[in-house]
């Protein structure tokens, strides 16, 4: 039921960013780093999921939490004249491969026992 | 159980809404992305922008003053010109005064008449109307015309027989009748001074002269003669 919803959110999501009006040049550097924060959130969501201990409270704030801080960071680092959104890119890149080897090995070790249960039925 | 569904329900609409987010956002970039590409100057940074208004500015400063210095010598043009303008009609006016002067025009205005004939006394002589020529111009005549003659500084006057009187190579016999523009009240008085004056004078040699007409509106033919320079040059300072 949940992947529906993740389906049908894709397609909707999709088709209204499509038809929404352009965006600024200026204030897309803002939204690119909303939406690396948002994947970050996102794929901390999956691999909290596997480990069984996902909040749904922790996972909508940290969604909009971080991208708003990171979108007010950048404009507080263009206010200063540093590049504050690449630390912020480097933490949360850094943080979305973590999440994703975490991912990996679940599925991995997931794979690799149910090949050895296999392995074990069949050598019965 | 039903507390388990329905926590599930929930979970399923904020995750729909928060990939719908995700996704509305990200596909709002991609377009931007591309597009910028296509419209690069409509999208063009912030600082960009603020440049390329800086450089517009000092363009734009720079032709005003060009506009300006353009205006100013504009004006010290025409003002140059308008003096021209005056210049050249001084010089008109001048032209046209020395023409008056030289008697290349017919002139009109108040001034006298008068008539000398000869008696069978006195022939009149060319010595006269010189002396009548003087007295005139003494009195300050501006034109003198002698039987529709324009008389002038370089008139000749000449008597080579009889009472045929020569003026500037036309011939001309008694009467003469004598015009002169100028102020009528110092001409006539100056020619009618008792005894010492013209009139009496040659009145007196037995001369016939008319009475001094005064007249508001003498005309004054112009010079016919040809007055070309063959000869004389100008000598060069």
């Amino acid at each position: 039921m949940i992947f529906i919803a993740i389906v049908i959110g894709c397609i909707l999501g999709a088709v209204i960013g499509i038809y929404a009006p352009m965006v600024p040049y200026t204030y897309s550097g803002y939204l690119a780093i909303a939406i690396i924060a948002a994947l970050d959130s996102v794929f901390g969501g999956i691999a909290s999921t596997l480990k069984k201990n996902f909040d749904l409270k922790i996972f909508v704030t940290g969604f909009f939490g971080n991208a708003i801080l990171s979108i007010l960071l950048t404009y507080l680092g263009q206010k200063l004249n540093v590049d504050i959104y690449l630390a912020a890119i480097v933490v949360f890149v850094g943080r979305m491969f973590n999440n994703l080897a975490i991912i990996r090995r679940y599925y991995l070790e997931k794979w690799t026992s149910k090949v050895r249960k296999e392995k074990e039925s069949s050598e019965q | 159980m039903k507390k388990i569904k329905k926590n599930e329900i929930f979970m399923t609409i904020i995750i729909g809404l928060v990939t719908i987010v995700l996704f509305s956002v990200m596909f709002m970039q991609f377009k931007t992305i591309e597009e910028t590409d296509i419209t690069a100057i409509e999208n063009m940074r912030e600082t960009e922008l603020r440049t390329a208004i800086a450089e517009w500015k000092s363009k734009y400063e720079q032709t005003i003053e060009q506009l300006e210095a353009n205006r100013k010598s504009t004006k010290e043009y025409k003002e140059k010109i308008e003096k021209d303008e005056e210049a050249s009609d001084l010089i008109d006016k001048d032209l046209e005064e020395s023409n008056m002067k030289l008697g290349k025009t017919t002139v009109y205005g108040e001034g006298i008449t008068l008539t000398l004939s000869n008696t069978n006394e006195y022939i009149i002589e060319p010595f006269d109307l010189i002396d009548l020529f003087n007295e005139l111009r003494y009195a300050g005549a501006e034109a003198i015309s002698i039987n529709d003659v324009r008389v002038l500084s370089s008139t000749s006057v000449a008597q080579p027989e009889g009472s045929l009187i020569v003026i500037d190579g036309k011939r001309l016999v008694s009467p003469f009748v004598i015009k002169a523009i100028g102020n009528p009240t110092y001409l006539s008085s100056n020619l009618s001074l008792k005894d010492s004056g013209y009139i009496d004078k040659n009145r007196a040699r037995g001369m016939k002269i008319s009475d001094i007409e005064i007249k508001r509106n003498i005309e004054i033919v112009k010079d016919n003669n040809n007055r070309d320079i063959k000869y004389m040059k100008e000598v060069e300072e």
